[in-house]
């Protein structure tokens, strides 16, 4: 007789575990048919969808099969016993965290170990009474929900991790491809024309920075400098700023104004690029070296970072106070000239090089920066740039600067 | 509910959540297959093969559990130790008390199963 035909004798289902039970499916695997055919009753009755298994190879590929709430398995049957069948289980990556109830004739302490060394959760006595049966089936299903939950929370949090992770990592391809994108834009270092040499370092607080400069020949005479500054740093900063440096270009300067003339370069920028709405901005520094004479013309927007380092006379910085770009469309940027010496430096620096802050919070400051070049004046350019981000970054206790740190060194040859 | 000499019918069916359909149909079952069980250790002890011996009177003391009839579960149970304990002069004569037992289990079933429940 199969005992899956006594499953319609359990009709006077118990209301409040049923409720409790919902949709509940329990494999219960013994190889007595007796035995078998009255739990399974009993478990119909409570209202519990009831799977059986003759024996545990059989129940294996039931449970792989079904994933059942709960297991009901008798330690003594052929071929394969609970505690084996148990082992099993645990083994197996889609089963492991089944909860197994170990049914048994059994109560010896050390019997009950050895179940629970080899992967029961719980024991049911073959001699239960009904509220014993109810209580512990319940217990196991209230677990099994438990860790089914888990499994789906850890599952969901795996799958969204990876996610990211697969994200992360295109967003710092992409962010990557961008920053050596605006590294090429960099001029390059050394002898930029005759008697002038150019040096600098870049350390971006992110990937990409949105810190920049540029020093370009504008034509057989004339070098045109600048150093930008985007307020905020990261992503969004370094777009505004690659379109600055884009709209900086002497080809494209020489193309709207006629020149690089500083003042109707800053004039021009700041009518195309107003102060956004979120509030963001720039300072731009610009110069115009005419390389015969040495004749230097510049005006600044707000950006106070260049200093004149000159051979034989106190430094001093090349600025004035004005407003950063877009505050106001009719802002005139009054631009002053000077004439270079043999040997004199100039250095275009960001902010992010001077505010480096010590764990106090104290800033390491222009004047420090300054009294750094002065004391490397005889050492080559490109170390005393090099010293200056030493002792910044000695300043601050920290390699890595929270804002775009930018020297730019350029010399004049003697 | 009475107790007859083999079962305790009232704990029986009170095992079954007082549904005697369920048990009736639960005592056919146990009618076919302890007779095969019974048979499968007397062959067990017959061949002297302690694990079957044993694996067979553990079969039929689950089964006897089901029916609530404690003679014959102290008996299987019984012989199961003696099984696993390779016992076999004792197990003998215990295994003939378990074929008695049984034979008196299924005569009250069947009587259960003929005239009903006594009221």
């Amino acid at each position: 007789m199969n005992s899956n035909a006594l499953h319609h004798i359990g009709k006077a289902a118990d209301l409040s575990a049923w409720r409790e039970a919902s949709i509940a499916t329990i494999l219960l695997v013994d190889d007595e048919p007796v035995t078998r055919a009255g739990m399974a009753a009993r478990l119909t009755r409570l209202g519990y969808r009831v799977l059986e298994a003759e024996n545990g190879r059989e129940g294996l590929e039931v449970a792989r099969r079904e994933r059942p709430d709960l297991l009901i398995v008798d330690w003594v049957m052929p071929e394969m016993d609970g505690p084996t069948f148990c082992e099993a289980m645990r083994r197996d990556p889609l089963l492991k965290s089944s909860h197994i109830l170990l049914m048994t004739a059994h109560d010896q302490p050390a019997q009950i170990a050895e179940g629970l060394a080899r992967g029961a959760d719980d024991f049911l006595s073959k001699a239960a009474s009904k509220q014993e049966v109810t209580a512990r089936v319940l217990a196991g299903l209230r677990t099994s929900r438990l860790v089914r939950e888990l499994e789906t929370t850890g599952s969901q949090l795996e799958s969204s991790m990876r996610l990211l992770q697969t994200r992360q990592a295109e967003m710092e391809t992409d962010l990557q491809s961008a920053a050596n994108f605006v590294h090429s834009m960099l001029p390059a270092q050394g002898s930029l024309a005759q008697g002038i040499s150019l040096a600098w370092e870049y350390q971006p607080a992110l990937t990409l920075g949105g810190d920049l400069f540029g020093v370009a020949p504008i034509d057989a005479e004339h070098l045109g400098l600048y150093i930008l500054d985007a307020s905020g740093h990261g992503v969004a900063a370094a777009l505004r700023s690659a379109t600055l440096m884009t709209f900086l270009r002497v080809d494209n300067m020489l193309q709207l104004i006629g020149s690089y003339d500083p003042e109707k370069v800053l004039f021009e920028a700041n009518r195309r690029f107003p102060l956004s709405d979120e509030g963001d901005y720039f300072t731009l520094w610009v110069g115009q070296l005419h390389v015969p004479t040495r004749s230097l013309s510049y005006a600044s927007a707000g950006h106070h970072g260049v200093l004149l380092n000159p051979a034989e006379k106190p430094s001093r910085w090349l600025t004035r106070p004005s407003s950063p770009l877009g505050f106001n469309p009719a802002s005139v940027f009054a631009c002053d000239q000077l004439t270079l010496q043999p040997a004199d430096r100039l250095f275009l620096l960001s902010d992010g090089i001077y505010e480096a802050s010590s764990p106090t919070g104290e800033p390491w400051g222009r004047w420090r920066f300054q009294q750094a070049v002065e004391t490397q004046k005889r050492s080559p350019l490109s170390a005393t740039i090099s010293h200056c981000f030493t002792e910044a970054r000695r300043w601050q206790e920290q390699c890595e600067f929270l804002d775009d740190a930018a020297v730019v060194g350029l010399e004049l040859a003697v | 509910m009475e107790t007859t000499a083999a079962i305790n019918v009232s704990e029986a069916l009170r095992r079954a959540d007082g549904d005697q359909d369920f048990f009736l149909t639960l005592a056919g079952l146990f009618l076919e297959e302890s007779s095969k069980e019974a048979a499968a250790a007397r062959a067990a002890l017959e061949r002297q093969d302690r694990a079957e011996l044993a694996a067979a009177a553990h079969k039929l003391k689950g089964s006897v559990m089901e029916m609530c009839a404690p003679r014959l579960f102290e008996r299987t149970t019984r012989l199961e130790e003696l099984g696993r304990r390779g016992e076999f002069a004792e197990a003998s004569s215990v295994c003939a008390d378990v074929e008695a037992c049984l034979a008196e289990v299924h005569a009250a079933l069947r009587e259960l199963i003929a005239r009903g429940f006594p009221s």
